[in-house]
């Protein structure tokens, strides 16, 4: 092409960073999750009351000074909850969805790259089986033999995410396997591993990461689900989902108490989409005109 | 006063300009040949006719089908001129009819939507008109589902429901390029007396001249959204008054210049009665599962600095010898020899054997990963040398070199793949070939995909690359006029044999199976097209 050859071999690399810091939606969305994660953080440090303290003269206030959003039914301070909540809800999230992926990705590459063999087969069978039970009953058995605990919800929302990636990536990965350009990989001698990780992977990376923001918001929600049925996070330690579940009764009484953890899971959720999406197109030359 | 009258056409896509006033006219049982290269607006031309445009185009100018304004038409009139005054024929059957319909059905389709008639007499007439695309009913059944056609009965079924309803109008837009030879030359008989009996006009989108040359009338030859030339066929060929129109025909027959002296010396690939079975499922649950023999029995050796051709229809095992040669696929028996060395069938060929050996893909399009920087790309063989692969500057040193090898410029090696055209991608593909210094390389119908006048260019880089550095080519193609312009040898590949092998011009000037005859009549050729018009 007749494009002159901007300053590029410079900076090659490096550049991946520019494109990120002129990308708006990744900005936005990496401030808004950075916030939470702040938050997250500082719960561990500080919170203005304690989180399960109880003041029952003052139960079911409205936002004010002394309470920024207000107090729950027992006179607890909605915002040390929701602070402490927002490391209980984004650490299950997370980590369960770190594990759908660090088990399910290398699962269905190995599927994808040995597709038709026995190996997938299986890999893909067993995936099913785990498919067929829904998170919560995998929570309630593990629940009935470990007790109930947000490592437990972790581990059971954890194990409902591998199927879901392990099917994803190796379906993405099956129509890459048949492209030309993975064909001049293994005329240049690659074997299946090296391809699937320099190859294939870079290329359903957008996939991925659509999936991983989604997998994420149904892991808060599912986290909610599990606290609710009593087999998260136990009291009195607060998490998002079971604020929200336990507000329901008092909607009308005192709406706050529902709306302020639902926003926070929209807002963090709505932070980690935009970065997704951002991050999708970074990562895309084709999308990326900072660098042509 | 023509059928179809198209004057001042322009149409633009958003900011984009894509057609900058056109003029096209058509008469009633006559075929226009619309010629072009990608991206000179023919296409775009078609769609505006039956306005089925992109969103956000916006079409001006007038377009008169007999005396009729169509873009002054309601969308709801124009679905009712769409397939019972227009019809379409499009370039890739299979993904022009819907797999989850018989063709029956299909067919019938395009006739009860228009009201013509009842579910039961749509299907009784979309019966008679398959039988008219020379589909009868008692050899192909009308519940059968396109899956369970081959390539061009399936275009004659896409014919079929465009004809229908006696179209006035019949917009063939490249519907021979997907299909083989002669496959392609039985479509054209067809379109040709559809044509005569129902006298309806005809425009032929199509990049080959040669298919213009003995099929239309008039011709029309596009270039960047403008209609450079035009004219009845025979003098617009004849006098060739465009510089454009000539640069197309020249490029079309264009024969690289070739150094004869040069093939000889040690084989640099012997193939010594290989067989490539495949297993096919069984018919029965518990049955023996099947076989199917895609390469059978085939021997042939290449020598250093000779090109040889590999020619045959789809199917006919050529894919899969030159994959077997390239040790993706393990073959059943017999021997591959590179350079002496031998592959072993069941775990592939060792580095070594595989340095000296690379390939062009077909498309140009899709055998770059879009993530990676042409640097990256193109030193992917450098795996193959292991810790000998090349570092630092030594590393720049080559890219840059087989960069300049192929005519880009050291700086591309920055860029992304997208960047590029067509032709530019598979100078790329040749600069990832060559960079490993490899006696062989075995280009996979690499020019196919390319506009002929780029098709002229690489062809002459191939020359020119072979003569310099000694290369031998195994050069597969279904197009035979290439076949011809560049290879010292030829070998005609059929159900997995070899049926025909020789000297390239030998082979070309007196075939002897009448395989290889058939392929050669099938095959458009310009000049004996230009000669039978006179």
């Amino acid at each position: 092409m007749s494009l002159p050859a901007i300053a590029s071999p410079t900076l090659p690399r490096g550049t991946l960073l520019n494109a990120a810091l002129r990308s708006p939606s990744f900005l936005a969305g990496a401030a808004i999750t950075a916030l939470f994660l702040l938050v997250a953080v500082v719960s561990f440090v500080w919170t203005p009351y304690g989180y399960a303290t109880q003041d029952i003269p003052n139960k079911l206030k409205g936002l004010s000074l002394a309470h920024w959003f207000g107090t729950d039914q027992y006179g607890r301070d909605v915002f040390s909850m929701i602070l402490v909540g927002a490391r209980t809800s984004i650490a299950v999230a997370l980590i369960a969805v770190g594990v759908g992926i660090g088990i399910g990705v290398p699962l269905g590459l190995t599927a994808a790259a040995r597709r038709g063999s026995l190996l997938d087969e299986v890999i893909m069978r067993l995936n099913d089986l785990v498919f067929a039970f829904p998170a919560l009953l995998i929570a309630v058995l593990i629940t009935a033999v470990f007790g109930p605990s947000a490592t437990n919800a972790i581990i059971a929302i954890g194990i409902f995410n591998i199927p879901v990636f392990a099917r994803l990536i190796r379906a993405a990965a099956l129509s890459l396997w048949t492209r030309d350009f993975i064909l001049a990989a293994r005329v240049a001698g690659k074997g299946p591993a090296r391809i699937s990780v320099e190859h294939i992977l870079p290329n359903i990376l957008n996939t991925l990461v659509v999936q991983i923001t989604i997998q994420f918001s149904l892991g808060i929600l599912a986290e909610a689900a599990l606290a609710y049925v009593g087999l998260g996070a136990q009291p009195p330690t607060p998490s998002w989902g079971k604020m929200l579940a336990d507000s329901q009764t008092l909607i009308s009484l005192a709406p706050h108490l529902a709306l302020i953890p639902g926003l926070c899971i929209v807002f963090t959720v709505l932070g980690l989409n935009l970065m997704g999406d951002g991050l999708r197109d970074i990562f895309d030359p084709r999308l990326s005109r900072s660098r042509q | 006063m023509s059928l179809l009258e198209v004057k001042g056409l322009q149409l633009a896509i958003g900011d984009v300009k894509i057609l900058r006033g056109i003029d096209l006219a058509v008469d009633a049982g006559q075929v226009l040949g619309i010629i072009g290269e990608s991206g000179s607006g023919k296409s775009m031309s078609a769609l505006s006719i039956m306005r089925l445009l992109p969103t956000g185009a916006h079409a001006t100018g007038s377009i008169r089908l007999a005396g009729d304004e169509l873009l002054q038409k309601s969308e709801r009139d124009m679905c009712g001129v769409r397939g019972k005054d227009i019809g379409m024929v499009f370039q890739e059957p299979m993904t022009a009819l819907d797999p989850l319909k018989t063709i029956g059905n299909q067919v019938a389709e395009t006739i009860w939507v228009h009201g013509q008639a009842s579910r039961r007499e749509a299907l009784a007439e979309a019966d008679r008109v398959l039988e008219r695309v020379g589909l009868p009913a008692d050899l192909f059944p009308r519940d059968r589902f396109p899956h369970e056609l081959s390539g061009g009965q399936r275009q004659r079924v896409v014919i079929a429901s465009a004809i229908a309803l006696r179209p006035k109008l019949l917009i063939a837009d490249e519907p021979t390029t997907a299909l083989d030879v002669t496959t392609q030359a039985r479509i054209i008989e067809l379109l040709n007396r559809l044509v005569n009996e129902d006298g309806m006009g005809m425009i032929f989108i199509t990049h080959d001249l040669a298919v213009v040359a003995g099929l239309a009338d008039q011709v029309a030859v596009m270039r960047y959204g403008e209609v450079f030339e035009a004219g009845p066929t025979g003098e617009v060929f004849r006098t060739l008054a465009h510089p454009y129109t000539r640069a197309l025909f020249e490029a079309s027959s264009h024969v690289p210049k070739r150094d004869p002296s040069l093939p000889g010396g040690p084989p640099v690939l012997t193939v010594e009665n290989v067989v490539r079975d495949y297993r096919t499922p069984p018919k029965r649950l518990f049955g023996k599962p099947g076989a199917f023999r895609a390469v059978d029995g085939v021997s042939f050796r290449i020598e250093r600095g000779e090109n040889v051709g590999l020619v045959g229809e789809s199917g006919s095992g050529k894919s899969t010898l030159a994959r077997a040669v390239m040790a993706l696929e393990a073959v059943q028996s017999g021997t591959i020899t590179i350079d002496g060395q031998k592959l072993d069938p069941r775990d592939g060929a060792s580095f070594a054997t595989r340095r000296k050996l690379q390939v062009v893909f077909q498309d140009p399009y899709g055998s770059f990963d879009p993530r990676q920087r042409v640097d990256t790309l193109i030193t992917e063989p450098f795996h193959l040398l292991g810790a000998d692969a090349p570092h630092g500057a030594e590393r720049q040193a080559r890219i840059a070199k087989s960069l300049e090898t192929v005519g880009l410029e050291a700086s591309d090696a920055e860029k992304y793949i997208h960047e590029f055209s067509g032709g530019q991608r598979q100078r790329l593909a040749i600069a990832r070939a060559l960079i490993i210094e490899p006696s062989l390389i075995i280009l996979d119908e690499a020019v196919s995909a390319l506009d002929v006048s780029i098709r002229a260019q690489i062809l002459d880089l191939l020359a020119e690359l072979s003569d310099r550095l000694g290369l031998s080519y195994l050069f597969i193609s279904h197009d035979l006029s290439v076949v011809r312009s560049i290879t010292d040898r030829v070998l005609v590949m059929k159900s997995g044999k070899i049926v025909e092998s020789g000297a390239t011009e030998e082979v070309f000037r007196n075939p002897q199976h009448p395989y290889t005859q058939e392929l050669l009549a099938a095959t458009p050729h310009l000049e004996r097209a230009l000669a039978a018009r006179s």
